[in-house]
C-alpha cells in the first residue's frame, strides 16, 4: 500500500500504540475522543515548514512521527536553534494559548505525521477537559525548562567547544548510551545545523570536529559518531 | 502573622489572585504566608521543586549558573507572580534561583496540595496555562537576546533585559 512519504500515517489517537508513552496523548478515553474529532492528520516531507516565527497563531501540531526542528531568527538572518522535537511532543503551543504570534519556526528535518488543531477548537477542548488541560500545563513547564537550559547554556558557556561538548553528552544520553564504555550517537543535523543550535560558525563546528577527532575523543562511523574517550569529552564540557 | 487573600486590597489586578470565592476561599486555605528580608533566597537551582511561590510584595531577581560559578540573571519578577510554577508541574527542579532583592512577603503553595487544586479547579488550571506560556515568551526573549546578539566571544554578564 503506498503511504505519504513513506510514513504509516496513525489515523486514530484511540487506537495508536505509542498513546500511553507520550505525556500528552494519555488523555481519557473521553477527552482522547473528543481530540480526534477536531484534529487533522497530516505528513510532511522532510524540509517542510509547518510555521514561521512571527506568524499568527492558526492552531496547535501534535508531533507524531518523524523531528522537527525549533529556531529563532534574528533580523540579520541569523538563526540559532532551540531543540530538535520528537514525537510526543505539542507545537506552537504558548502561541495558541496566548494568542501571540509563533514564537520559533518549525521544519521538519525527517518525513513527518502531525495533527494540527486549529486554534479556537484547541482552546474550547481544553475548557472543556481539565486532563488536557492539566497535560498543556505540563508540556509549557517542560519547554520553559528547555528554555532556561538554552539562556544558561548560551549565556554562561565560555567557548565553541564546550558548548559543542555539552551538545554531544546530551545526544548520546539518549537511549541509554550513556552507560555504554563508548556512547554512539547519530548525527542527525549538518555541521550549518549544529553551528546554529550553539551559536557559532560553520567554519568553527568543522574544526571543532577535526580537533576532537585528530584527538581521539571522537570517531565517525559514517553518519554514526562514537564516543571514545568520555572523561575528556566530559571535561572539556566543564571548562567555563 | 496570617494575612488572607480574601481581605487582599491587591487581588483584583492580579491575574492569578482574581479567583472566585470558593477558589480563593480553598487557595487561601492551603497557602501559607511568609516573609522574607531582601538578599534571602526562596529557592536554588536544582533544589527538588516542592512548592510555588506567589509573591504578593517585594521583587525576585531569578539566576542562573554555572558549573564553574558564574551567575547569569535572567529577570526580576515584580509582585503577583507566581514562582516555580513550571518546576512543580514538570515534578522536576528548580531551573533558576530565586533571590529577594526588594523585602519580599509571599503565599507558599506545596505541590500536592496545589496539584490538586488545579484538579478540582478547572478555571485555575486554564490561569496557570497563560501564565506558564507568558513565562515561556519571556524566556524566548530572552534566549534570542542572549543567543542571537553576541559577537564571536560573549560577554560573561548581561545586563537584565528588564
Amino acid at each position: 500500500m503506498l503511504s505519504p512519504y513513506g510514513l504509516d500515517i496513525i489515523e486514530s489517537c484511540l487506537t495508536c500504540k505509542m498513546r500511553a508513552e507520550r505525556l500528552f496523548c494519555d488523555l481519557p478515553t473521553a477527552a482522547l475522543q473528543s481530540f480526534e474529532s477536531i484534529k487533522y492528520a497530516t505528513a510532511y516531507p522532510k524540509g517542510a515548514v509547518l510555521f514561521v516565527e512571527g506568524q499568527a497563531p492558526r492552531g496547535i501540531f501534535v508531533l507524531c512521527k518523524g523531528r522537527i526542528k525549533l529556531s529563532i531568527c534574528a533580523s540579520d538572518g541569523k538563526t540559532l536553534i532551540l531543540k530538535i522535537a520528537e514525537p510526543g511532543e505539542v507545537l506552537g503551543l504558548s502561541a495558541a494559548v496566548s494568542g501571540k504570534a509563533y514564537e520559533l519556526t518549525a521544519e521538519t528535518i525527517d518525513p513527518c505525521q502531525v495533527n494540527f488543531v486549529k486554534r479556537e477548537d484547541f482552546l474550547r477542548f481544553l475548557k472543556e477537559h481539565s486532563d488536557a488541560c492539566f497535560k498543556v500545563a505540563e508540556q509549557l513547564s517542560e519547554k520553559y525548562n528547555v528554555a532556561c537550559h538554552e539562556v544558561r547554556s548560551l549565556g554562561l558557556s565560555h567557548s565553541a567547544a564546550e558548548k559543542l561538548a555539552k551538545l554531544l553528552i546530551e545526544w548520546s544520553s539518549k537511549n541509554g548510551e550513556s552507560l555504554k564504555q563508548e556512547p554512539r550517537l547519530k548525527l542527525a543535523l549538518t555541521h550549518e545545523e549544529i553551528a546554529q543550535m550553539i551559536g557559532t560558525s560553520r567554519e568553527t563546528v568543522t574544526r571543532l570536529f577535526a580537533d576532537l577527532k585528530k584527538r581521539q575523543i571522537l570517531q565517525t562511523k559514517g553518519s554514526t559518531l562514537v564516543i571514545r574517550n568520555k572523561a575528556a569529552l566530559r571535561s572539556l564540557a566543564t571548562t567555563g | 502573622m496570617s494575612q488572607s487573600c480574601l481581605d487582599c486590597a491587591r487581588r483584583s489586578e492580579r491575574v492569578f489572585c482574581d479567583l472566585e470565592p470558593g477558589a480563593l476561599q480553598e487557595f487561601d486555605g492551603i497557602k501559607s504566608f511568609q516573609t522574607y528580608p531582601r538578599a534571602s533566597v526562596l529557592f536554588r537551582e536544582g533544589e527538588r521543586a516542592n512548592s510555588v511561590f506567589l509573591i504578593c510584595k517585594g521583587r525576585v531577581r531569578l539566576t542562573v549558573c554555572s558549573e564553574s560559578g558564574r551567575r547569569m540573571t535572567l529577570r526580576t519578577a515584580p509582585a503577583g507572580e507566581v514562582l516555580g510554577l513550571s518546576a512543580v508541574l514538570s515534578g522536576g527542579h528548580y531551573e533558576v534561583t530565586a533571590e529577594v532583592v526588594e523585602a519580599a512577603e509571599t503565599a507558599e503553595i506545596p505541590r500536592k496540595e496545589l496539584l490538586n487544586f488545579l484538579r478540582e479547579h478547572r478555571e485555575v488550571c486554564m490561569q496557570v496555562v497563560n501564565l506558564l506560556s507568558e513565562d515561556l515568551h519571556v524566556a524566548y526573549d530572552r534566549v534570542r537576546a542572549v543567543g542571537l546578539a553576541r559577537t564571536r566571544h560573549p560577554q560573561l554578564h548581561s545586563a537584565p533585559a528588564h
